[in-house]
């Protein structure tokens, strides 16, 4: 037996293909101009929460690749107050060389120390400098200038290590010892760079041949360990940028990778959705267009 | 014994009659084909009891029986009880999983994934903040970046704790509703205790009460949205009706028993209400998981921040920043100034926290989309049934017209008939004897 149709089931069905013609319909378009296959959780759950994991990864990545570029930063300005260090310290020991050739006057002396006195002073600025505000040599005291001008030749920071975080597990020690170049004068007797200039600097205005003898003797000897640290000094800091920069590819590496995994979990596939969206449409309209002409059909018309 | 003179006129006014009356149900089905619950109804026509006629045959003296026309025996209403328990099964399958899916979709909808005002992108913010900070670990401006990233990760757990509770709530209002003194379930009972005793009554006088029947079919059919419901037609023409798995019968005759104690097994809009406002259900249990990953969070990043608590409460609706700015820890004590509980705190991106809200966004995400896929399915079956029932109970127009002209026809050739007759009669009456005058 065939079914018996009656008149509310055409229309009924007529409506409910329309409807669900439209629904699809709806939903490619959502797609379409959202650019993103997942607006709710419940278009695709795992992927949602996939996109998630990803997404919170990227924003840590962009995070690390800011730090490496902040960390970077900080090592090309340590890196550039070493290189003037290393300018003022050749100067000392040419101006050290030039006195100690026995034939200058005291008045000549004098100049020669004043100028070495003037390259403290500039040394101890040099260990001043600040990268976004912070003392870059004063380990963790980044408030706080490691070396005061004048006579004290105190070192104010700490030993505290300054280390930047960039990429998963990666850490860059950034710290640069600036104490174990310049020490803490003369007052300490430590034979570094600040002790070296001071004991230089008065041993040039004693301009005694003992005093002479001690010039081109320990403190030329003096000058050129210090010559030496601060060489280590940089090729740490050589090392650390290198460092930055490989951690740096691996980050950028790694964001590539993860932008192209969230991308193919969350963003639409436009050939494919634009091609469902064109056949939706012809459903859509076909749906309409028997629906006018089938609900428009009755005996009613027929008969007189 | 002859055929009585008349008796032509009383078998054509018969037919006359028969084919009124089927004109009047068909009017009737024609009015009512848009008319929800109504079962289209047919004319049963019958041939009137024949009479005897003795002697009719002149060879052996038998008699025979002459036709009296035609009666309508009854108005038989056109509906098939089988379908309409199928239906309301299915119906009730159907109202629970709109309800869940309507529930759980606006649970979803609290949690607002993916969006930049999600939770995902707070917590992945206040990381980044930490981060920030870990570069400049002296700098206030990082240190307040740090707190109000903070204040706002836990402020939209607290709403989103807030809104599953409104949830909850709303669903657990909606049940009152329904069920309480002014409710559907309350008015609908009534009703079809109304309806039972009015058909009780129409079938002592021996009529066929086929419009109350659809009436109550109808109301029945919105139970059963809200619940299980099973009809028990008892001999006086009354149906008994169980509603949720209740203890007693909802409706006994004309007696309603309401309200009465439903549990989650209830089925229909008010089992799925019930389950889903209920401890163990599913926006508890989401609640449930929130305060987990706020607990989470609070105890990881209080677990590096050991200078003083940087959250407090440990519940998604409870929790707070507990810091100022200034409060804020950057490195060990014995380091001051040093970045590495910054970096410390920035590394626990990606923890556990993260993997319980994202497990939790899945969770609720195929909660939906299966609640989703079930009320479609159960769609499916009840337009599916519902067409079935229409297949047998709905009004065709095409059939009506058909009928219509059959039967105005029909009247139309009884009427003939009855002139026939007529001009018999008036030949025998009129003219007979009056041969010559």
């Amino acid at each position: 037996m065939t079914t018996r149709i009656a008149t509310d089931m055409i229309v009924g069905s007529t409506l409910a293909d329309i409807n669900s013609a439209q629904a699809a319909l709806e939903r490619s378009q959502r797609e379409l101009s959202s650019g993103k296959s997942i607006s709710q959780p419940s278009d695709n759950p795992v992927g949602a929460s996939q996109a998630i994991m990803l997404q919170s990864a990227l924003d840590g990545l962009d995070s690390y690749e800011k730090s490496a570029h902040d960390g970077s930063a900080w090592l090309k300005t340590a890196g550039g107050a070493l290189s003037s260090l290393n300018e003022l310290t050749q100067r000392a020991r040419e101006l050290v060389v030039q006195a100690a050739n026995g034939v200058n006057s005291q008045g000549d002396l004098n100049d020669i120390a004043d100028e070495v006195e003037q390259l403290t002073e500039m040394a101890k600025q040099d260990a001043d400098t600040q990268y976004a505000g912070q003392y870059i040599f004063s380990g963790t005291l980044a408030g706080t200038a490691p070396y005061a001008q004048g006579a004290n030749d105190e070192y104010h920071g700490n030993s505290g290590a300054i280390a930047r975080s960039v990429g998963p597990g990666a850490t860059i020690d950034v710290t640069v010892s600036v104490k174990s170049l310049l020490g803490e004068g003369q007052a300490a007797g430590d034979g570094k760079l600040l002790d070296t200039l001071r004991t230089i600097a008065k041993n040039l205005r004693e301009g005694t041949p003992e005093a002479l003898k001690a010039l081109s003797g320990h403190d030329l000897e003096a000058i050129e360990a210090n010559l030496s640290t601060l060489g280590n000094l940089q090729a740490e800091v050589g090392a650390a940028t290198d460092q930055i920069t490989s951690a740096l590819n691996r980050v950028e590496d790694l964001q590539n990778t993860t932008t192209t995994q969230l991308s193919n979990i969350q963003d639409a596939n436009f050939a494919q959705v634009s091609m469902e969206f064109s056949s939706q449409q012809a459903a859509y309209n076909a749906a309409l267009r028997a629906g006018a002409s089938i609900v428009q059909e009755s005996l009613l018309e027929f008969l007189h | 014994m002859s055929i009585p003179t008349l008796q032509g006129l009383q078998t054509a006014l018969s037919g006359l009659l028969a084919d009124q009356q089927a004109i009047d149900v068909t009017g009737h089905n024609i009015t009512n084909a848009n008319t929800p619950g109504y079962s289209r109804q047919v004319a049963v026509l019958q041939t009137n009891d024949p009479m005897r006629i003795a002697a009719l045959s002149p060879t052996d003296g038998e008699g025979g029986q002459l036709g009296t026309g035609v009666s309508v025996a009854t108005y038989m209403r056109i509906r098939n009880t089988y379908l309409d328990a199928q239906y309301r099964t299915q119906n009730a399958s159907l109202g629970s999983a709109t309800t869940q899916a309507n529930e759980l979709q606006q649970a979803q909808s609290a949690f607002d994934e993916p969006s930049t005002a999600g939770l995902a992108t707070q917590l992945s913010a206040f990381w980044s903040a930490w981060g920030e900070l870990a570069n400049m670990p002296a700098s206030e401006a990082a240190k307040v970046a740090v707190v109000s990233s903070g204040t706002q990760l836990a402020d939209t757990l607290n709403q989103v704790s807030a809104q599953l509770q409104t949830i909850e709530a709303q669903a657990a209002q909606q049940y009152s509703a329904i069920t309480g003194s002014s409710g559907e379930v309350q008015s609908d009972g009534s009703q079809i205790a109304q309806l039972n005793e009015q058909i009780k009554l129409s079938l002592l006088a021996r009529q066929q009460p086929n419009d109350l029947e659809d009436r109550r079919d109808l109301l029945v059919d919105k139970l059963s949205e809200l619940a299980n419901v099973t009809v028990t037609r008892e001999s006086d023409g009354t149906d008994t009706i169980t509603f949720g798995n209740a203890a007693k019968p909802l409706v006994e005759g004309a007696k309603v028993d309401w309200p009465q104690v439903l549990t989650s097994a209830a089925g229909g809009k008010l089992g799925a209400l019930l389950g889903l406002s209920g401890p163990e259900g599913a926006i508890a249990g989401y609640r449930t998981a929130l305060d987990g990953v706020a607990a989470t969070l609070a105890e990881t990043v209080n677990g590096l921040h050991t200078s003083t608590p940087f959250f407090s409460g440990n519940t998604a609706a409870t929790i707070a920043v507990a810091v100022t700015p200034s409060q804020v820890q950057t490195a060990e004590p014995a380091n001051p100034g040093g970045n590495e509980v910054a970096r410390a705190i920035a590394a626990l991106r990606g923890g556990t926290a993260e993997q319980g809200y994202a497990a939790l966004i899945a969770r609720i995400g195929s909660d939906v989309k299966s609640a989703q896929s079930n009320e479609t399915n159960s769609q499916a079956v009840v337009t599916a049934l519902s067409e079935q029932r229409q297949s047998v109970s709905g009004v065709s127009l095409d059939e009506e017209m058909t009928n219509l002209v059959t039967f105005q026809r029909g009247y139309q050739a009884s009427a003939r008939a009855l002139t026939s007759m007529d001009e018999m009669l008036d030949t025998l009456i009129n003219h007979t004897g009056a041969v010559g005058l």
